[in-house]
């Protein structure tokens, strides 16, 4: 298969690409590991299992519009395929059906989305602790929800979640906002910034009000997190200025933001640089999205946090730049084509700045604190461990790996790698960007020794008469 | 800085030789361009095998052997060293001739550390191999390590011996003035009186800057490890004439090596995987252990890897400087010499002699005499 266009991810950022590229004439293959287009905000938006999917929010529902537009456009869909390399020399491998194929392509678009940031609290790893997220993923994919949970950290998805539950009747046993008061101060010199897209602002302050409004406990200022319970969650404990305080709960769920999924970016060895403000790795891009490898470019929230807005916006303007780069349109077309979008994504930039203020997480969080917390899930290392490590002379985030094992289980590093960076460059004193992050390589995901035993080179397809 | 010795390279031959030298009591500077067991030494299959060495190299593996046997003890570290013994597995009569072929010629040499086995042997060793299999050849010394952890407590016991050991510290130019190397690295001036090169995929490069050619060339061999598995395999299981060698550590992964090579881009610091390469290692893995069907890929890499056109190593000194010695080249079986090759590389340097007969190994096998 040889395409002028390969996009890898369908959420806001892969299918508004797809859309841009479908009217200037080229069909993307496009491909995503889910079953249904519509990436982790409009997750199932197109068929939701939910009998009233408005709980979810007007947002949600304009995801069925772009999805129906998306569906469309005449891009070449793969759902439930489930990238598992992709290389710098324009080779996508992918599974589906049990087999791999592999896909060829002049541009790649990498739309892989984020993740959300690991709150490495004692408890963390219990049966019952799960990420705000994951509730929602569950919510959307499978209208299950958790009664009586205990939501903790801070962010507008946090919230999000709560009041969806809270809409749906669901009780909730308590919202435990861990947003530092000073975040608030250093915040507001941006307000004026944010103030520019207003409606982002009010989207937020109602979701506040509506959880307010419900009459749920709402604990502020919490810091010295820990989930209580021996074999599973029983529930949360914390300290909050008007003392320590002890909620229980059968169901914790953690957030403190997003951060990029980086497996994909670092796999193919594009450069990365360390943004101190959303305190997590960007991939290097120019204003299309161009990564440091000219063929691939890279959209949405897998390159540096910016919203479903600002991934679709983003998702045009890479499209119109792969566009040029084969030939469909010229520069000033592009150009021309791409003001919009450009100065949106300045506005919207705004309103990140101040949410990144405002929800910066707290370092404290942000790495363990205990010895026998855990940092790596898949491998069972403690910071404990890692801090022995270190000690014997492993000063790299990869010779900490090679010697104590943590990051090498079937996640590749996606919960532990930002906390190992992190702790590294508080014991080496030295900037997160001088540490790095883990030298990570395809697959992404386990893969089926059988699978890959029956994969043959797949010969490009002769090319299509223009 | 000033030392006796400096060692370019922090992998198992470069940390092994500093842990020698340091112990007799000689100072050490050991260079790492990057981290220490970065390349090869860190990434490789963790193989300890004796078994199948080349005639030449016999006599410094059993050495070696010897020695992992109580390496952790002798390093007071943690190698992960596991003497699991090792298996090649004869598919046909004609790997069976080969194998007996080589036993009249190991006997003839006095060693007795390989064992022929038959099919139902082989059965009981290996209750999950191909039944299709006719025997094989196993040695019981052998066995496999962490290659990290090794290096590392080299790296470890060297300095507790005094040697210094600077990473992220890479040699850029070296000279010989009146009795004395001098080195430009990027933490500056050094000099030393002698010096040895364990450059790995790059010691080519050193040899040049002191005058001596040689063909070496880097390859990037591929490996690819499993989720975890119950138990089914002890011994490290290889293949008489089929690319093919897999281990299955204590905590159930399985390590599928073999040999195949990616892509190695050494000016970059890098390797690429060819995955077409891995389908066929992942195919035969699946042929020899139809067990292994149910197995899940999590990781897949390579590593940069010295090779000589003889497949054996360069051990000894140099034919065009004074006071310089090499040790590199070791064609993808270069771990488990690690620890013979540091005593025999501070022997040479501090004695100017060692037991072992070199002459396979001297860094001019190839000149060429005539044009
Ligand atoms: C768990 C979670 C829930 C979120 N919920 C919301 C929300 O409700 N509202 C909101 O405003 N923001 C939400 N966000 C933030 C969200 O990231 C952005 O709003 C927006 O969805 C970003 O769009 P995107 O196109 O960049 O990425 P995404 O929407 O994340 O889309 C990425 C797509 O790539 C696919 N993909 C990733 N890796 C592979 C692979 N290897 N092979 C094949 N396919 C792959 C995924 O299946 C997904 O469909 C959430 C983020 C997370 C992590
Ligand atoms: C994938 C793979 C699997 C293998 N499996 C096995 C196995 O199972 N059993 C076995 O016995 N062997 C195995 N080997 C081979 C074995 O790993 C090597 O032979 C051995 O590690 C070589 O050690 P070394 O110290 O010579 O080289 P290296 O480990 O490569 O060390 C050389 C070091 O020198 C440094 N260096 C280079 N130039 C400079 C400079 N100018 N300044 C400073 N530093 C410099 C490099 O950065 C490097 O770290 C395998 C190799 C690979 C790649």
């Amino acid at each position: 298969m040889a395409h002028d266009c390969v996009i890898v991810g369908a959420g806001p950022a892969g299918m508004a690409a797809a859309l841009t590229l479908a009217d200037h004439g080229v069909r993307p293959l496009v491909l995503d590991r889910a079953a249904r287009p519509g990436g982790q905000i409009y997750r199932a938006a197109s068929a939701s299992p939910l009998p009233d999917r408005s709980v979810l929010g007007a947002d949600y529902a304009a995801g069925a519009e772009l999805i129906t537009a998306y569906t469309a456009s005449g891009a070449d869909h793969r759902a439930e395929a489930d990238v598992w390399h992709v290389g710098a020399d324009g080779k996508i491998l992918f599974s589906t059906d049990g087999g791999t194929c592999q896909a060829e392509a002049r541009e790649i678009l990498l739309c892989p989305g984020a993740l959300e940031r690991p709150m490495p609290i004692p408890g963390w790893t219990l049966p019952g602790v799960m990420t705000a997220g994951a509730a929602q993923v569950m919510l959307k994919s499978d209208a299950v929800v958790a009664e009586g949970a205990v939501f903790a950290g801070s962010g507008p998805l946090l919230y999000l979640i709560v009041a969806q539950y809270l809409r749906l009747g669901v009780k909730v046993a308590a919202l435990v906002d861990t947003t530092p008061r000073d975040n608030y101060l250093r915040a507001a010199p941006l307000l004026a910034g944010a103030l520019r897209v207003p409606s982002m602002l009010t989207k937020g302050l109602s979701l506040l009000h509506e959880i307010r409004q419900a009459g749920i406990p709402v604990f502020r200022w919490a810091s010295d997190l820990q989930v209580l319970g021996q074999d599973r969650a029983r529930g949360l404990r914390f300290v909050t200025p008007k003392g320590a305080q002890e909620i229980a709960a059968d169901t914790v769920f953690l957030h403190h933001g997003v951060t990029p999924n980086p497996n994909m970016t670092r796999a193919l060895g594009v450069q990365h640089d360390w943004n101190p403000d959303q305190l997590c790795w960007h991939v290097r891009r120019d204003p299309f999205g161009q990564s440091t490898l000219a063929h691939v470019s890279v959209a949405g929230d897998g390159g540096a946090i910016v919203g479903a807005e600002g991934a679709q916006c983003e998702g045009r303007l890479a499209a119109l730049n792969m566009l040029c780069r084969l030939g469909r349109i010229d520069r000033a077309t592009r150009d021309h084509l791409a003001r919009a979008d450009l100065t949106r994504l300045k506005r919207l930039a705004g309103v990140r700045r101040f949410i990144d203020r405002l929800y910066r997480p707290q370092a404290a969080l942000r790495v363990p604190q205990c010895p026998d917390t855990l940092v790596c899930r898949c491998e069972e290392r403690s910071l404990g461990d890692l801090r022995a490590g270190f000690d014997a002379g492993a000063r790299d985030p990869n010779a900490l790996k090679s010697l104590t094992r943590c990051g090498m289980g079937p996640c590749q590093g996606r919960q532990c790698g930002p906390i190992v960076s992190q702790l590294l460059a508080d014991w080496r004193d030295e900037p997160v960007s001088e540490v790095g992050y883990y030298r990570l390589r395809s697959p992404q995901r386990l893969l089926s020794l059988q699978e890959l035993s029956r994969f043959n080179r797949v010969h490009p397809a002769p090319e299509e008469a223009q | 800085m000033n030392a006796d010795v400096l060692i370019i390279g922090g992998g198992i031959q470069g940390c092994a030789t500093a842990y020698h030298l340091a112990r007799a009591g000689a100072s050490v500077i050991l260079l790492e361009k990057d981290y220490i067991a970065r390349h090869a030494s860190g990434v490789n299959a963790g193989g300890v095998r004796l078994l199948g060495r080349d005639m030449a190299e016999v006599p410094l593996s059993r050495a070696a052997i010897q020695m992992w046997q109580e390496l952790d003890d002798t390093l007071q570290g943690d190698t992960g060293f596991r003497p699991t013994g090792l298996i090649n597995i004869a598919v046909d009569q004609a790997d069976l001739d080969k194998l007996h072929a080589r036993q009249n010629l190991m006997q003839a040499a006095g060693y007795t550390h390989e064992h022929i086995i038959d099919r139902d042997e082989l059965l009981a060793r290996l209750p999950h191999v191909n039944p299709a299999c006719v025997g094989g050849v196993r040695s019981d010394l052998d066995g496999h390590a962490i290659p990290y952890k090794a290096t590392n407590a080299f790296r470890l016991a060297a300095e507790r011996h005094g040697a210094r050991v600077l990473d992220s510290c890479e040699l850029h130019a070296l000279r010989r003035v009146g009795t004395r190397w001098l080195a430009d690295s990027t933490a500056g001036r050094i000099e030393a009186a002698t010096m040895v090169n364990c450059a790995g995929a790059w010691a080519d490069r050193i040899a040049l800057m002191i005058g001596d050619n040689v063909p070496l060339s880097h390859a990037a061999p591929m490996l690819m490890i499993t989720a975890r598995m119950p138990q089914f395999a002890g011994p490290v299981v290889g293949a008489v004439s089929r690319q093919f060698s897999f281990k299955q550590f204590e905590n159930g992964t399985v390590l599928i090596g073999g040999g195949a090579k990616g892509f190695a881009d050494r000016a970059n610091n890098a390797t690429r995987l060819d995955y077409a390469k891995l389908a066929e290692a992942a195919r035969t893995t699946v042929e020899f252990f139809p067990i292994m069907a149910r197995a899940a890929i999590n990781r897949m890499w390579a590593g940069l890897e010295a090779y000589m056109p003889d497949n054996l190593p360069v051990i000894g000194p140099a034919v065009n400087a004074e006071r310089a010695f090499h040790a590199f080249g070791f064609s993808a079986h270069g771990f488990q010499m690690g620890p013979v090759v540091g005593q025999v590389m501070a022997d040479l340097v501090l004695t100017g002699r060692t037991d072992f007969d070199l002459t396979p190994f001297r860094i001019d096998r190839y000149d060429r005499k005539v044009l």
